[in-house]
């Protein structure tokens, strides 16, 4: 075949450019480390290092999320866990304000304790963050959510908002409980119904909180005394507003007096015309039950039917308290539920994580091996091609014509 | 035999032997020149003389100086050429902007990212005013980088403008060139004898070359020994001595897209669909089949994240209790009206729905009778457009948005719907107070403390800007199974409302639900979201759109969106790599084959020049030859 001298040096040429460029594009990936410099060269994985990083990054935010949501959830539960020893304490005072051998300047020590305690709960109930927000007012972080009203009654400022993050594609948890849940929706009594006595009773009946058994009947239930004379004995109706006379019976101290799923029993000896009433539960704030406390403590204690009184406002107290305890508890109990599955959730982002980035890694990201041994291969090429050029340029039949 | 014959001869083979050498120097001379054919002197015996003794030879004579030359193989090299450069100039072109997708750093995903993750911010903390700062501060760099990206497009767009005015220019030169070339060789004296002006040809086929290096050619040889030069579907660029020029000319459509045009008598046509091959194929081609397509693309993605943002953003409620209004400028639809049309007929298009956005260009057409059509261009589909007379129409939806269509169209008018294409342009920001940024939602929900029941509500979502959204609505239950809605300003809105736990009740643009069993006098209420600075329930269904299919029909995320972009982009270079690999593998195999024949060999000259040095020798030895015998002659006759 007949070749042009032009051509034998154009090929050589071209030899040489060919092999330049080609270590030009592994030196590239050496030195980046990337497998893919341009989309061009892997289109498919291009587009797909582009979602995947996408994909990286948003789990990243999630993690983050994740992070800001333990911690407003470990300050929300760290409140409560104060909150709770508050009411712990109280309920301890309680306990102790019911003790016959105390006093009446006892009693108005402790209730100022109980006051000074109050103070000390609203104070944790308007607890705000780290950004300045209030804790327990639902969307109004910038509300103080409860203060006391010139009646002194408490007022909530707060909704029901519940704050939600997302700590994962389909995973959103709740980091904060509003005030009303946390403060204001808690059944008084047992929870089924409150038993009271009427302010007006002049015995010393003293009522027992009581049990709901299953067929609990909700209905005002009025548990009435009658002793004809002083020497009769003592008989009592219980009638519902609704459901009518549902029992009777004759009185004996502290025996149970059932009814439409209602078991209680009254103390002491209730006077002709005294009466108790037994209502279904409703919510009341916390604060209003420790508020009622201090009050009875306040009012001082001057013979049979007055203890009673007291006795009868310190056993509602305590159910009262028990069931703040217990709602303060449940609360803290769905904390505990949400950080685990925030956890749960970080678990399986970090999982995912590395496996994008593992994926990631395989689709962009260089064989260094593989690329070293081929910058060799092309580096022994190129100078193959330069020597062999320069030896072939030297030949010329003109060196030999002399 | 006289001994003059010799010396004839002898004269013959010496002047023979120069003109081969000099034909050997003008190769080796010309060894580095474009386009040059290696020539080669045919020697050939002359005319024999008739003698008693038969015939006897007069020597030899120089029959001609031919080029050595293969018209298939020239053709080929054009041919090829013309291939090569369309591929390698698409590649180049279209490298341009695989480039800059390919810096992670530059293109759109990052800025997306860091936009959704400010969102996420804002949801973590939404009376932050850092957070909503950085939400907005992200927003604007989103909206820099579209412009930025459309912007390097819009560089690319003026680019191929420019490179086109200078490919016509250079084409024309090239024409003129030819046609002159042309008449010199048509005037050659010799030719018509067969001695062709072989550096002429040669200065025609290095012209021909040149000429396919920017745009693809045919050739028809002519009798009186011009060539005529065609491009596109046959438009004569070169017939004979006379030169046709091609123009540059705006779109009909687009006064800032050039065009190639063609004087056909009077009219001047737009050419550009029918040309092909060069650089100036490439240009066109780039243009066609990725500019557009990639400005397109990217405009959706604008579009489509405008759109949905502002929707969602309008149904939350900022830091100041006002409902959300637009975050984002939302980009325009452009139409452009032919210059050519005669109607007043003006055609705007307004977006109904950025789900069903094509990244496909249209065309509308009136047909008469109150008829339009309109073609989605990327494949040719049409749909029919009946105003029935009444003007201004609207139309229905049709790929996501809907045409406005003024009276006075002319048949045959039309309008060029691009609703893409200004997208990344024309985005813009709307909100610069980051109090302004909606998200809460306007309205929450609650329970009376008084229920006795333990049924939930939701915190309920908006769904429209309802006038009557953020009245305090109570719900409240006459039974178990029956409620009744009052709206506290407009007074009763449903009563007796069969209760169904779970299910969604919708009043006054809102939607939420009760769930578990519900006690008569259970008491719901749903009202304005006064002071709810710390709600981030808006700011949540904000930061989910990053994750939703909300483009192409659901099927694609606006990072989805833009990796088809990307994925696009990469492909058409990748495989215009491998195309422009092959094309310059013809071309240099086309080349190799043409040098094979054409080119210069100095080796072989070298040879060549010994051998005609040696020719040169023997024919001087002959001279002196005769010389010895005819002195020898002079000699006997002197004594």
């Amino acid at each position: 075949m007949r070749i042009s001298t032009n051509q034998m040096q154009q090929q050589g040429v071209n030899s040489m450019l060919e092999q330049q460029a080609l270590l030009a594009k592994t030196q590239l990936q050496v030195s980046t480390g990337k497998r893919i410099l341009t989309p061009a060269d892997d289109p498919a994985a291009a587009a797909q290092v582009l979602s995947l990083t996408q994909e990286k990054e948003v789990t990243a935010q999630y993690q983050s999320n994740a992070g800001v949501a333990n911690a407003r959830l470990s300050m929300e539960d760290q409140t409560l866990s104060g909150v709770s020893d508050l009411l712990q304490r109280v309920r301890g005072l309680a306990v102790q304000g019911n003790n016959a051998t105390l006093s009446n300047e006892n009693r108005a020590s402790i209730a100022q304790e109980v006051r000074q305690r109050l103070d000390e709960l609203l104070g944790l109930a308007n607890v705000k963050d780290a950004n300045n927000e209030y804790l327990f007012s639902g969307y109004q972080g910038g509300t103080q959510p409860f203060s006391q009203n010139a009646a002194g009654g408490f007022t909530y400022s707060g909704d029901e908002g519940q704050r939600y993050l997302q700590i994962g594609p389909m995973r959103q948890v709740a980091v904060g409980d509003s005030g009303t849940e946390v403060f204001r929706a808690i059944r008084n009594g047992n929870g089924a119904f409150t038993t009271q006595e009427n302010p007006l009773n002049t015995g010393s009946g003293v009522i027992d909180p009581g049990t709901a058994t299953s067929g609990f009947v909700p209905d005002t239930y009025t548990l009435a005394f009658i002793q004809a004379l002083p020497t009769a004995p003592i008989t009592y109706t219980v009638t519902g507003a609704v459901s009518g006379v549902v029992a009777s019976g004759t009185y004996t101290s502290d025996s149970t007096i059932a009814f439409n799923g209602v078991q209680t029993k009254v103390t002491g000896t209730p006077a002709n015309g005294d009466s108790f009433t037994v209502t279904p539960s409703a919510n009341q704030d916390i604060f209003t039950t420790l508020q009622n406390f201090a009050n009875a403590l306040e009012t001082p204690v001057s013979g049979a039917a007055s203890r009673a009184h007291l006795n009868n406002a310190i056993n509602r107290t305590l159910v009262d308290l028990d069931q703040g305890l217990g709602n303060i508890l449940d609360i803290r109990a769905k904390i505990g539920a949400r950080i685990n599955a925030i956890d749960a959730q970080k678990g399986v982002n970090d999982g995912f994580e590395l496996q994008i980035k593992t994926t990631l890694s395989s689709l962009q990201d260089l064989n260094y091996t593989e690329a070293v041994s081929r910058l060799n291969l092309q580096l022994t090429g190129l100078q193959a091609a330069q020597q062999s050029f320069i030896k072939i340029q030297g030949l010329s039949l003109f060196n030999f014509i002399r | 035999m006289p001994v003059g014959d010799s010396l004839a001869i002898g004269v013959s083979g010496l002047l023979t032997a120069q003109r081969a050498l000099s034909t050997v120097s003008q190769n080796i001379t010309n060894v580095n020149t474009e386009g040059y054919s290696r020539q080669r002197v045919d020697v050939v015996t002359s005319t024999p003389q008739f003698s008693g003794d038969g015939y006897v030879g007069t020597g030899v004579a120089v029959g001609g100086v031919r080029r050595l030359y293969d018209d298939f193989l020239t053709t080929q090299v054009q041919t090829n050429t013309a291939s090569f450069r369309q591929t390698e100039n698409f590649y180049t072109l279209t490298s341009r902007i695989d480039n800059l997708l390919a810096d992670p750093k530059a293109g759109l995903t990052p800025s997306l990212q860091s936009f959704f993750n400010a969102v996420q911010g804002v949801a973590n903390d939404p009376s932050s005013g850092a957070a909503r700062q950085v939400l907005l501060s992200e927003s604007g760099t989103l909206v820099d980088r579209f412009h930025y990206m459309d912007q390097r497009l819009g560089e690319l767009r003026n680019g191929a403008n420019t490179e086109l005015q200078n490919r016509v220019t250079e084409i024309n030169g090239l024409a003129q060139s030819l046609a002159s070339v042309n008449r010199d060789i048509s005037v050659a004296p010799g030719r018509v004898s067969g001695n062709l002006p072989n550096d002429l040809l040669d200065k025609r086929d290095t012209l021909i070359a040149q000429l396919s290096e920017r745009v693809a050619v045919t050739t028809v040889p002519q009798d009186d020994g011009s060539l005529n030069v065609f491009i596109g579907n046959g438009q004569a660029l070169v017939a004979g001595f006379r030169a046709q020029s091609l123009s540059v000319m705006s779109n009909q459509f687009d006064a800032t897209r050039l065009e190639v045009g063609y004087q056909m008598g009077t009219d001047t046509i737009n050419i550009s669909n029918q040309l092909s091959g060069g650089k100036l194929g490439g240009v066109l081609d780039f243009r066609n089949r990725v500019l557009d397509v990639a400005q397109n693309t990217l405009g959706r993605v604008a579009i489509g994240l405008a759109d949905n943002f502002n929707d969602q953003h309008k149904l939350g409620q900022d830091l100041k209790g006002a409902l959300g209004g637009d975050f984002f400028k939302a980009p325009n639809l452009q139409v452009q009206a032919r210059s050519l049309n005669t109607g007043t007929s003006a055609v705007t298009a307004s977006l109904v729905d950025a789900n069903g956005l094509t990244t496909s260009d249209y065309r509308l057409t009136y047909t008469g009778s109150n008829n339009y059509t309109l073609t989605r261009l990327s494949d040719n589909q049409t749909s029919a457009i009946n105003t029935g007379g009444s003007y201004p129409y609207s139309s229905a939806s049709i790929d996501g948005f809907s045409l406005n269509i003024t009276a006075g169209a002319a048949v045959n008018d039309s309008f060029l719907i691009q609703p893409t294409r200004q997208g990344a342009q024309t985005i813009g920001m709307v909100i610069n107070d980051a109090k302004s940024i909606a998200a809460g939602a306007p309205i929450r929900t609650s329970a009376a403390l008084t229920n006795t029941s333990a049924a939930t509500i939701s915190p309920g979502v908006a769904n429209t800007q309802d006038p009557n959204l953020r009245n305090t609505v109570s719900i409240t239950f006459t039974s178990p199974g029956l409620f009744n809605v009052v709206d506290a300003t407009n007074g009763t809105l449903a009563t007796n409302v069969p209760y169904v736990s779970g299910q969604a009740i919708s009043y006054n643009g809102w939607t939420a639900k009760i769930s578990g069993a519900a006690a008569a006098g259970d008491v719901f209420s749903v009202g304005a979201n006064t002071s709810g600075v710390s709600d981030n329930r808006n700011a949540l269904l904000l930061g989910q759109l990053q994750k939703q299919q909300t483009l192409g029909g659901g099927t694609a995320t606006y990072q989805d969106a833009y990796g088809e972009l990307v994925a696009n982009v990469g492909t058409q270079a990748h495989q215009a790599d491998i195309t422009r690999n092959a094309q310059d593998t013809l071309r240099k195999q086309s080349l190799e084959a043409r040098d094979g024949v054409s080119g210069v060999n100095l080796d072989e000259e070298a040879a060549n020049m010994v051998r005609l040095q040696q020719a040169y020798q023997a024919s001087a030895q002959v001279i002196t030859a005769t010389n010895t015998l005819f002195q020898a002659l002079i000699f006997a006759i002197r004594r």
